[in-house]
């Protein structure tokens, strides 16, 4: 069953004469168990489908159906089976962590030992135990996006929203919210829509990426497709001492791109076996201090396609 | 969802509300301070007046009525104000809580902080100026309370409303609409000394009709409690349907969200 169907959402904000169009025409289906990734710059409207997913926003337009229910007229039904979790996220300040936790899971309908063992459960898994009576005001950034996270499972959701979680974090705090992420969806089952513009953490979590520009998906598939897709090719870093014929190199089949700068190549091009041949020959006047060839990632996907 | 299930989102509100309210110091100065202040100031105005005591009376049923309302009211606003300046209110939206589960999780604990203030002004009161509040009996004080309670809620809706449409610069109508209420439905003085157009804007506010009640115990004249109690359930239950109303409106504007920034 599809987690996720979108057919032609548009939303916009302003008066009629002021204003913006911030989602044209999104189209999209999310399997159920998918961990599916929104990349895209600032502003190009990444949290507002975000927002629109997880009801907060209504559209102006389009249908969507969110685990087989009516996302406008099934809202209330739906809100009881999804939940969301967001980088820059924020609670009651004086509250403690398990305060918080209460307060939300008590916002769900839960009650009794099935409340308290939601909170025991969501404390084990963001490993929040030693913070459960400080107050949010005097968490850190890392452990507020746990208690974030640990909210987002109270209810056992189906479908978890996570916008930019790993946003304003130290790389190692990032490091071990992704694997806390990867564990939620490897334990619980549950679908993860999340968005980021962090390409490393897309390419890390995700199955499938939409990358969105200016309210509008202009690319959606697996990573691999799509760095394969749009031929980047290979960047080939070579180190060498001596001289090359750099017009020879530019006429070299496949090559993408070029440039020589004091004993240092730095090449695009796509692998084949004449242009691998020619590059070689070019270079064997020359003495190779150093040869390296690298994919291309994501955030080459992202530039060939935000230009 | 189960009955329990249902009751526990509307405790969510009133829990988190004594949660904040019971770290906050300042909280004493809600229900005691400024209450106290009040009434002292009144009474002591009618003794500098030297007026008789029945004049005493009619001042302080209208210092009492109008300091249990604030009290509850801004329990009500709170629902909102608490999110909204902890930019949590995501946090409520994206859960299957309705609006009358936020307003009833709110009164429930704005009755409670309501009757603590009673209790300490009604002994202030008889203390001070040897005002005996009770003198129209338990059920007089109750239905005078709930009266009192229901406006309070109407009042703290339209504050929440206000903020779903207007934004966060909205939350001055919390101070302000209640003193717009206490200039029309007359809790210093008689609504008769008002403008004639005045007075029926007075008539429409349940608040008048509970406040003559009450003074009706200390001989000032007739009342129309029944009216009153038709008036704040009609007001009550089109406070609902607004709130409700502005949570979608609010869905659809991104007023929510840009709360939370």
């Amino acid at each position: 069953m599809a987690a996720i169907i979108a057919r032609d959402i548009c939303k916009g904000f302003g008066s009629r004469s002021r204003r913006t169009e911030v989602l044209r025409s999104i189209n999209l289906e999310i399997a159920e168990g998918e961990i599916f990734g929104i990349l895209g710059p600032n502003g190009s409207g990444k949290t507002t489908l975000l927002s629109i997913f997880s009801t907060l926003l209504r559209p102006d337009k389009g249908e969507l159906m969110i685990l087989g229910l009516d996302a406008k007229r099934d809202a209330s039904r739906l809100r009881e089976i999804i939940n969301i979790s967001s980088g820059a996220s924020n609670f009651p300040w004086s509250l403690t962590v398990k305060e918080n936790l209460r307060q939300s899971g008590m916002l769900y309908g839960l009650y009794g030992p099935r409340l308290a063992r939601s909170i025991d459960e969501a404390m084990e898994t963001m490993d929040l135990w030693p913070y459960a009576d400080v107050r949010f005001e005097n968490l850190s950034s890392g452990i507020k996006q746990r208690l974030s996270l640990a909210k987002a499972l109270l209810n056992h959701p189906r479908l978890l929203f996570l916008d930019e979680p790993t946003t304003g974090l130290d790389p190692q705090i990032a490091i071990k919210t992704r694997s806390m992420v990867k564990k939620i969806h490897r334990d619980h089952g549950i679908t993860v829509l999340l968005t980021t513009h962090y390409m490393p953490e897309a390419e890390e979590l995700c199955l499938r990426i939409a990358f969105l520009r200016k309210g509008s998906i202009i690319a959606l598939d697996t990573p691999s497709k799509l760095k394969r897709d749009l031929g980047l090719g290979e960047r080939v870093t070579i180190r060498f001492r001596g001289s090359i014929d750099e017009e020879a190199l530019f006429a070299v089949p496949g090559m993408i791109s070029a440039s020589i700068e004091e004993g240092r190549a730095e090449l695009m091009l796509e692998r084949s076996e004449e242009g691998t041949s020619r590059l070689m020959r070019l270079f064997s006047h020359a003495e190779i201090l150093d040869i390296r060839m690298e994919e291309p990632d994501l955030e080459d996907v992202f530039l060939e396609l935000a230009r | 969802m189960s009955l329990r299930g249902e009751l526990n989102k509307v405790l969510s509100t009133a829990y988190k509300n004594w949660t904040i309210s019971k770290r906050n110091a300042f909280t004493l100065f809600e229900l005691i301070f400024w209450p106290l202040v009040s009434l002292l100031s009144i009474g002591l105005l009618t003794r500098f007046l030297e007026t008789d005591q029945e004049t005493v009376s009619f001042l302080m049923v209208g210092a009492i009525g109008l300091t249990i309302m604030q009290v509850c009211q801004i329990d009500i606003a709170y629902v909102l104000l608490f999110d909204m300046w902890s930019k949590s209110i995501k946090n409520t939206f994206v859960s299957p809580v309705r609006g009358y589960h936020l307003v009833l999780g709110a009164l429930l604990f704005g009755m409670v902080r309501g009757t603590i203030v009673f209790a300490i002004l009604v002994v202030s009161s008889k203390m001070a100026f040897g005002f005996e509040f009770l003198a129209g009996g338990t059920l007089m004080v109750a239905l005078f309370l709930v009266g009192i309670y229901l406006v309070s809620a109407f009042i703290g809706m339209v504050v929440c409303i206000s903020i779903l449409l207007f934004g966060q610069k909205a939350d001055v109508a919390a101070w302000t609409l209640s003193g717009l209420v206490m200039l029309l439905c007359g809790i210093y003085y008689p609504v008769d000394v008002l403008p004639s157009s005045l007075q029926i804007v007075a008539r429409m506010i349940p608040l008048t009709y509970f406040l003559e009640y009450y003074r009706s115990a200390y001989g000032f004249g007739s009342h129309h409690i029944l009216v009153g109690f038709g008036l704040a359930l009609f007001y009550v239950g089109l406070g609902l349907i607004a709130f409700e109303m502005a949570i979608h409106r609010a869905r659809r504007s991104g007023i929510l969200l840009r709360l939370s920034e």
